[in-house]
């Protein structure tokens, strides 16, 4: 993947940078909110990990700026504050997810992943996890080559769940995307529809998790 | 909190309570002496007013006479006179007789049953509609059957005396008032050099410095030594405190330095390591060393901050339900919860209803520990439970896992800060501390014990904040009708005259309409004393002064508060209740072709010798009101024989004149300016003046006499049966103010009451100029005494048979 940091720490940045392109992903490094503004301009990333603490321009200007030129590229927010008000303000600036400094590596990594699979997933027809995949414009999804047998709300909520890869969805929400207006929703059909859809991805990496009580979490396993 | 503020606190309040019960004292004192002061000041007026009540009597009883019907009297007007000393008490009198029964008066007043007849004043007090307090007095008069007792019964109602027996109350407390004020300031100066020792305590901590903890020394007075003894006390635990505080960033500065120890310690291994095992085995070691010391850091911070919110961020309501659920969603996307069962259980939390005054970024620092507590004991395969439920007075967010738990025993030692109760486990022993912490921050209880899981089930107890009823937000007040409300005025005016004044207050009064219906002055007097609820009047207006008077003695009136700026001057005002409004003299109105001015009299004694030296001319020419008809006639002439000792010749010259009666003021002006009526006498010479031009009006003369002239004012009152009343209050307040007053002046045929200096516009010219001299009729019980049936009669019967009525009967 094609990704860009921007962290004004010398140190922080480097080791970032060398764990990430162990993983073989190329990364530009950038130490300047300002400077990495322009970049974004003209140039397009897969992620852009971010830092808010900047010279130069605030991490969270650099955000704004590309979301109001209708750049949708998945943002991390690195903060080295925990407290709710930068979360709040980087979500709604329109970051896909934040992490607090000192972060795990692994955990970084994994969520890089999870960013990264959602677009493709959504950006091309076909999702790829290990061994197993799904073909949007077909309809089908693969396990170790071996195709699934799904029914049309199967494949309608693996869509929803993939496209949330990595999010915790309440059944409500579930209900509201599966659902057009004239049909009603039925909570316990969408409890029916998870379990049987997990049934069916036994085996493979792809999981549905169901906290009860919160929601559904669809997560790739080979991550940990 | 801080000291400072709680010090100075002190001192005062000791001062404060020392002078409060010394004050006390004072009250108590006050109270005995004011109980004492009461009882004198009630004698005192009580003796005062009882001598108003005296003097009536014995002036009634001196006219007590005897004639072949039987005993009668003849009410003297200084009866009324000397009760109306009180000048806002209502009246109250009977002249009866044993064996005749009621002369006159109000029938059957109280009288109590152990009373003899006694030739002196007996006082008591008793009840009608009001306290009233009576005179009874007798008198023997020498009839045909020999000697008949003849008792006269007067009463008064207590407005005077109350007022006095309040005066004198009131300044006799104010001067006890004043000495006590006096004596409580000696205190105060005797609190203050009593207390000194306190200010010097106090002064001497304050010039501390903040490391001195010494305790403090001296010898203080007995009173004081307690409090040294507390303060140095106080002062000890300081001590330990701080010392604790000393000892926990000792502690904290031990675990850090030994955590980044170890960590150099294996990393140098690492770089010293010979062979690439090695190398990784140390460094993976390390790993986790620096693992813990970012944790510790952590929470170390995490502690730091939630303790600095509890003391300085506010609480705020919020849902407790949604932060939970947010924080869980969140918490989920890390990896180390994946394999973790999660679920969330609000089952026990009706609709909506978790609210609690909360620091929402403190109650998620508790929340991720009580679940990273969770996860690190619990294993992989761990089942981590979070529950909120809620009863009437608490809301509670209960974590529970699978994992082994805490021993009963560790409990206690559980929240304490660096405890770890398992030391295999790579906890920073703050965890629970940290939600210990948040606990007390809000208010809250933390609660340790087992799960149905098999592990630790730790709740968090918030208390609850109820839920702000949106029905009390919603709740509107029913909007006011808009249906047009009526006001009725009755009155014994001219239309034409109120019409103007009726029309500006329809205008400054959207929603309301005025009925008015007209009446004359005894017909209106009948039908107030008849009370036909249908025709309940808002407002009665008569030029009437006496009949109103009368109306409000009996209790009818309504008390009203008008701004003292509006108020007419005392004689145009009884009891807050009866209100003059206009000011109309009794005036000698003339055709000019007949007389000239010049040759008219000019004092009342002049006026007969008038009429009589001119008889030829005035014979069947001259007028005035009939007295049985016209209220204001009435007035007119039973005021003048109390002022003029003429009014008896007067009487007979016109009665040799063939004087003629005329029921009202407009039928005589027509006369005179139709020419068949030369000369009018005591006539409201406000319509005279004020008359519009007309065929003939050129030729009516007005003529006041100089020695008096009687000057009478409309009244205004509300019943207490109106309909309306706080409009009605308004509309007096409309007669009376410097609007109404105006419109009176200038559109009606009426004069305005008030003073030209308080009035702008163009009333200069309105009073009449040269030497005539006005005598205001003044409103007061005074006014019944021409209203008593047998003097009322005797006045009539004369007046009519002087007008050539021989039949003349009540």
């Amino acid at each position: 993947m094609r990704m860009l940091l921007v962290e004004d720490n010398d140190e922080l940045a480097e080791t970032i940078l060398d764990r990430l392109r162990s993983e073989g992903h190329s990364v530009d490094r950038e130490d300047n909110g300002e400077e990495a503004n322009e970049l974004l301009r003209f140039s397009s990333f897969d992620i852009v990990l971010l830092d808010i603490n900047l010279p130069g321009r605030s991490g969270y200007d650099v955000l704004r700026s590309m979301r109001s030129r209708g750049d949708a590229t998945p943002v991390i927010v690195l903060t080295a504050r925990s407290e709710i008000d930068d979360r709040v303000v980087g979500l709604d600036a329109g970051a896909d997810d934040y992490m607090v400094k000192p972060f795990d590596f692994r955990e970084l990594s994994a969520r890089c992943r999870v960013l990264a699979r959602r677009r493709a997933g959504s950006s091309s027809n076909v999702f790829t996890a290990g061994s197993f995949s799904f073909d949007r414009a077909a309809k089908q999804a693969h396990v170790d080559g071996l195709q699934l047998e799904l029914r049309a709300r199967e494949v309608q909520l693996l869509e929803i769940m993939l496209d949330n890869l990595g999010r915790m969805l309440t059944k409500e929400e579930v209900a509201d995307k599966l659902y057009t207006f004239e049909e009603t929703p039925s909570l316990n059909a969408v409890e029916q529809l998870v379990t049987r859809l997990r049934r069916k991805l036994e085996g493979a990496p792809l999981v549905i998790k169901t906290a009860r009580g919160l929601g559904y979490m669809a997560y790739v396993s080979d991550d940990d | 909190m801080s000291a400072t503020t709680t010090e100075v606190r002190r001192s005062h309040s000791l001062k404060r309570r020392l002078l409060a019960s010394m004050a006390a004292a004072f009250l108590l004192l006050l109270l005995l002496i004011s109980v004492l002061l009461w009882n004198y000041s009630r004698a005192a007026a009580n003796r005062t007013y009882d001598l108003l009540l005296a003097g009536a009597a014995l002036s009634v009883l001196e006219r007590v006479s005897y004639n072949s019907a039987g005993p009668t009297v003849d009410l003297p007007q200084s009866a009324m006179d000397i009760l109306a000393l009180a000048a806002d008490d209502r009246v109250a009198y009977r002249v009866f007789s044993p064996n005749y029964g009621e002369l006159t008066g109000t029938p059957d007043l109280p009288v109590p049953d152990s009373l003899q007849p006694s030739i002196d004043p007996v006082f008591y007090d008793a009840r009608l509609d009001e306290g009233f307090r009576f005179v009874f007095q007798g008198r023997q008069i020498t009839s045909s059957r020999g000697r008949e007792w003849v008792f006269v019964q007067i009463g008064q109602t207590l407005n005077a005396r109350t007022a006095q027996r309040d005066a004198l109350f009131l300044y006799g407390m104010i001067g006890l008032g004043a000495v006590s004020l006096i004596g409580l300031g000696f205190v105060w100066l005797a609190i203050r050099t009593s207390l000194a020792p306190l200010r010097a305590i106090a002064d001497t901590l304050m010039a501390r410095t903040s490391r001195d903890l010494s305790p403090i020394e001296g010898d203080p007075p007995l009173e004081v030594s307690d409090l040294f003894r507390a303060i140095n006390s106080f002062i000890a635990q300081l001590v330990r405190s701080r010392n604790l505080t000393e000892s926990f960033i000792a502690d904290v500065a031990h675990q850090t330095r030994t955590s980044l120890s170890a960590l150099q310690g294996q990393l140098s291994l690492a770089a010293d390591a010979k062979e690439f095992d090695r190398m990784r085995d140390r460094l993976g070691k390390a790993e986790k060393q620096a693992e813990r010391t970012v944790h510790l850091t952590n929470q170390l911070l995490a502690n730091a901050m939630v303790i600095h919110r509890s003391e300085d961020a506010q609480l705020e309501p919020m849902d407790l339900r949604k932060l939970v659920r947010d924080t869980l969603a969140e918490l989920l996307r890390e990896r180390r919860l994946r394999q973790v069962s999660i679920s969330f259980d609000d089952a026990g939390l009706p609709e909506g209803e978790a609210f609690i005054r909360g620091d929402a970024i403190s109650i998620r620092e508790a929340l991720r520990n009580l679940i990273d507590n969770a996860v690190r004991h619990g294993g992989p395969e761990n089942t981590i439970l979070i529950e909120i439920d809620a009863d009437e007075h608490v809301v509670r967010l209960t974590v529970s896992d699978a994992g082994p738990g805490i021993a009963r025993a560790d409990l206690v030692r559980a929240t304490e800060r660096f405890t770890s109760i398992s030391s295999k486990t790579a906890g920073s022993g703050l965890g629970l501390a940290i939600v210990r912490s948040v606990a007390e921050g809000h208010g809250a209880r933390l609660q340790l014990g087992s799960s149905v899981l098999g592990g630790l089930r730790a709740t968090i107890v918030f208390p609850r904040l109820l839920a702000i009823s949106l029905a009390c937000l919603l709740l509107s007040l029913p909007a006011n009708p808009a249906s047009a409300r009526e006001l009725g005025i009755h009155a014994a005016t001219d239309p034409g005259a109120m019409q103007p004044l009726v029309d500006a207050f329809e205008a400054q009064s959207p929603g309301w309409t005025v009925t008015y219906r007209e009446y004359q002055t005894v017909d209106l007097y009948r039908e107030v004393l008849d009370a036909d609820p249908e025709t309940r009047a808002d407002v009665i207006i008569s030029s009437a002064m006496d009949l109103q008077v009368e109306l409000v003695n009996r209790g009818l009136a309504r008390t009203l508060r008008l701004p003292s700026a509006i108020l007419p001057p005392d004689w145009a005002r009884w009891r807050s209740q009866l209100f003059g409004f206009t000011w109309e003299p009794a005036a000698i109105i003339y055709d000019k072709r007949e007389f000239d001015e010049k040759d008219l009299p000019t004092s009342h004694r002049d006026l007969a010798s008038f009429i009589r030296e001119n008889e030829a001319k005035l014979r069947g020419e001259i007028g005035g009101y009939d007295l049985r008809r016209s209220g204001i006639g009435y007035l007119f002439a039973t005021q003048d024989t109390i002022q003029s000792v003429q009014a008896q010749r007067l009487t007979e010259v016109l009665t040799r004149a063939n004087a003629q009666s005329f029921c009202c003021t407009s039928d005589m002006l027509d006369a005179i300016a139709a020419g068949k009526l030369s000369m009018a006498l005591n006539v409201i010479g406000s319509y005279a003046m004020k008359r519009d031009p007309g065929p003939g009006q050129e030729n009516i003369g007005v003529h006041f006499l100089e020695d008096y002239n009687l000057v009478m004012s409309r009244t205004a009152w509300v019943p207490k049966t109106a309909p309306e009343p706080e409009m009605a209050e308004r509309f007096v307040a409309f007669l009376l103010s410097a609007e109404g007053q105006s419109i009176i002046n200038l559109k009606t045929p009426l004069i305005p009451l008030l003073l030209p200096r308080e009035q702008p516009l163009g009333l200069e010219d309105v009073r009449p100029a040269g030497n005539a001299s006005f005598l205001p009729i003044r409103l007061g019980p005074g006014l019944l005494t021409f209203l008593d049936q047998i003097k009322s009669d005797e006045f009539l019967r004369s007046w009519a048979s002087s007008m050539g009525d021989q039949d003349y009967g009540p």
